[in-house]
């Protein structure tokens, strides 16, 4: 009988912090999931997180995580079980009940909610997810770049309605007509999708991000705990690279289509004193623009903290007056392969410019080999 | 009628047409389909109710959506296949027979070609017994039935199994998706048990609908009063007869809806008859006083020819007589009223009865009768 490592109420705290950093700007706040997941705890259920390694061939894992808007997240409460029957509907279609889950998202709300679910149903979840970062819609997961078909998939809202998409054209049609069922359902539900074998998550998942959330959050406590500079920590852990230092001079940001929508500018501090930066947003932070030049661009991940507290600043809290830090972070191989830069790169969010990735600093990043081979199919 | 032949399709499509209300869709395509998976996989069984076991299971199909794109954006023919297969997945259980949720309009006939292609009887019965155009209007909802499981299917391959609190919020969610999946799907829904079906649906709508067209046809071929066949076989009544003056209409949350002025004739000459609609004909009015209103059905029909005309082609100049028809007795109890009663439509005025406001049917008759 396989066994991981069980969750503590302090794990939550950081958990929830790092995700926030991973979400480079939107995912949603993880900070009501955090409460309902501490709530679960209290009430003797039990959080159990897996490695890649405990990973049995024939396991099947389901994706799971919120969606709907971020903003709508925070007013209307979720029922708490939405996941959870989702998870229901879609192993009643497949008729495979799951072993495992794993987040779709590390980054922002969504690292937490599989960890709710998985506690309500008493299965372990995985230690990784499907995009090491957050992204706005449902194809933009490694799980689907690399062929996992996202149905069926199932939709639940706080009322008790539930929709099975069973067969899609394709994940872009997943993604329309979820959107559009989440709208109708009052632009929040909870999600299940993606079943998939033990093998197909080792070979598709970003691996570890549950743990990096963790070590980020603990990072950032630490690092204030004992006064010192808890952006360099982070940059440090993460392997990225301080692009800027700023102050918050103008933020131009409105609702479209259902995306937060904008542009930010930073004016220099310190070593950066007399230049400036734009940052594009569309939920989540996109591209970083000195002058006409890209200096970062998504899938790399643009992240902004509070420069004295370390603290995330998510698109929709923005505004002028904040200190920020502006880091820039490799995303994980797994998203910048051709195939992935198809999905996720500056061209799926309308841009022209080619991707020019953030040199990679992290010498433990191991999956290098890993994207070579998923590469060709 | 015990098999649905093609060439039984032109009387079931008129009959269709004229309980359809000026609403339900176009049956002319769904009558094409059939025509054709019949020439191909053969005739449609049509049983009676009490032909269905207890703990058989029985199955509505039809389209949803703006009758409008279904004429443009054709069906492939295998949206029904996916939906039914989505819901029988679910169910883990095979569809024994299929039913029509709406005799009115497109939905008689399609269920003609899919229990066609699929080789499964066809229940002489449907949901509604006339046209309607939300999905939780039927009497199954009357009965408790729940609208889900549902499975819908679109022409791109695109699947869905809904499962709801209530059959109005199946009705959001389907509509919701139906848009998104191009403006028209095709649904199963309202699985029910063969005792289910024996009580919550109305029965022999089908065998009437064929009857509706045979009594027009045969009016026609002997030179007779086509209009007047189609009031005697339903038991209608004649509103009004006039020339359509004025019609003004406009698309109101994804409804055709508006208001056709009819200047009388021959003896209705001097008075005038407002007919509003919402997709289907809702309430007629003569100078005010009400002649007829939802859930009676009401239809207007050509004067020479009594072919029924939908509230989308309706024009300027035509020369219609409109008849109404009592309703399912179903449809008049409290529930019924409240589900589809002239107050669901937004008309503060009480439903009365057609046949209590035209005791004397002779009247009536003479009325067209003298033109």
């Amino acid at each position: 009988m396989r066994s991981g490592r069980f969750l503590n109420e302090t794990d939550l705290e950081t958990i929830a912090i790092g995700a926030a950093i991973l979400g480079t700007g939107g995912g949603g706040n993880p900070y009501i999931g955090r409460l309902r997941a501490r709530e679960l705890l209290r009430q003797g259920l039990k959080m159990e997180v897996l490695d890649f390694s405990d990973l049995q061939d024939d396991d099947v894992v389901y994706e799971v995580g919120g969606i709907g808007a971020p903003v709508v997240g925070i007013e209307k409460f979720e029922h708490g079980d939405e996941c959870l029957r989702a998870l229901r509907a879609t192993e009643h279609q497949t008729g495979r009940p799951a072993t495992a889950l794993i987040s779709s998202e590390i980054g922002g709300s969504n690292a937490l909610e599989p960890l709710i679910t998985a506690a309500q149903a008493g299965l372990p979840v995985i230690d990784g997810d499907g995009m090491g970062r957050a992204f706005p819609e449902v194809q933009m997961s490694t799980f689907m770049i690399y062929g996992i078909p996202g149905t069926p998939a199932a939709l639940a809202d706080d009322k008790g309605n539930s929709v099975v998409l069973s067969s899609t054209r394709d994940v872009y049609w997943l993604e329309r007509l979820a959107r559009q069922v989440t709208v109708e359902m009052g632009a929040a539900a909870g999600m299940a999708l993606s079943a998939m074998t033990g093998a197909q998550v080792r070979e598709t998942a970003v691996p570890g991000t549950l743990t990096l959330a963790r070590q980020l959050g603990e990072a950032v406590l630490e690092a204030r705990a004992q006064r010192r500079d808890p952006v360099a920590r982070v940059t440090e852990l993460l392997g990225g690279v301080r692009l800027f230092e700023g102050k918050v001079t103008d933020v131009e940001r409105r609702l479209e289509r259902g995306f937060t929508r904008g542009q930010v500018q930073v004016s220099g501090l310190g070593d950066f004193q007399g230049e400036s930066v734009k940052i594009d947003l569309q939920n989540e932070n996109l591209v970083v623009w000195k002058g006409g030049e890209v200096v970062a661009s998504v899938p790399d991940l643009i992240i902004l903290l509070d420069l004295e507290s370390g603290e995330p600043i998510t698109t929709e809290v923005l505004r002028f007056g904040f200190r920020v830090a502006v880091l820039g972070v490799p995303a994980h191989p797994k998203l910048k392969t051709e195939r992935a830069l198809q999905v996720v790169g500056p061209a799926a969010f309308g841009y022209s410019h080619t991707f020019v990735p953030l040199p990679d600093f992290n010498p433990t990043t191991p999956h290098k080999e890993a994207a070579d081979v998923l590469d060709p199919r | 009628m015990s098999w649905i032949h093609a060439e039984d399709l032109p009387d079931i499509a008129f009959g269709a047409a004229v309980l359809g209300t000026g609403g339900g869709g176009d049956p002319h395509i769904g009558q094409l389909m059939a025509a054709a998976s019949i020439r191909s996989n053969g005739p449609v069984e049509l049983i009676r109710l009490q032909d269905l076991h207890d703990d058989d299971l029985v199955v509505p199909v039809g389209m949803m959506g703006a009758p409008t794109v279904m004429l443009e954006k054709l069906p492939s023919g295998q949206e029904a296949l996916l939906a039914l297969q989505t819901l029988e997945t679910h169910l883990g259980r095979k569809v024994r027979a299929l039913l029509s949720v709406e005799a009115g309009g497109l939905n008689s006939t399609i269920p003609i070609g899919v229990a066609s292609e699929l080789g499964l009887p066809l229940v002489d019965a449907d949901g509604m017994g006339r046209a309607f155009p939300e999905l939780q209007m039927v009497v199954m909802t009357l009965h408790g039935v729940s609208a889900t499981p549902m499975g819908m299917a679109d022409e791109k391959g695109n699947a869905a199994l809904l499962r709801t609190i209530d059959n109005r919020w199946t009705e959001r969610l389907a509509r919701t998706i139906t848009i998104e999946m191009g403006g028209s799907s095709l649904t199963a829904l309202y699985p029910m048990s063969g005792a289910q079906a024996k009580v919550a649906t109305i029965p022999g709508t089908i065998t009437l609908l064929a009857d509706i067209g045979r009594s027009a046809r045969e009016a026609r071929q002997a030179h007779g009063d086509p209009v007047e066949a189609v009031r005697a076989v339903t038991g209608g009544f004649y509103l009004f007869k006039g020339k359509v003056r004025d019609v003004e209409r406009r698309t109101v949350g994804g409804f055709a809806r508006g208001v056709a002025v009819i200047e009388g004739l021959d003896t209705c000459a001097g008075q005038q008859c407002r007919l509003e609609f919402q997709n289907e004909n809702l309430i007629a009015t003569c100078d005010g006083e009400v002649l007829a209103s939802v859930p009676d059905l009401i239809t207007a029909l050509d004067a020479e020819s009594g072919e029924p005309i939908t509230t989308e082609t309706l024009r300027y100049g035509m020369r219609v007589v409109v008849i109404a028809m009592p309703c399912d007795p179903q449809w008049r109890s409290p529930a019924g009223l409240a589900l589809v009663g002239p107050g669901y439509f937004g008309y503060d005025v009480p439903f009365v009865p057609v046949e209590t406001r035209f005791p004397a049917r002779s009247v009536g008759i003479e009325l067209v009768g003298a033109g």
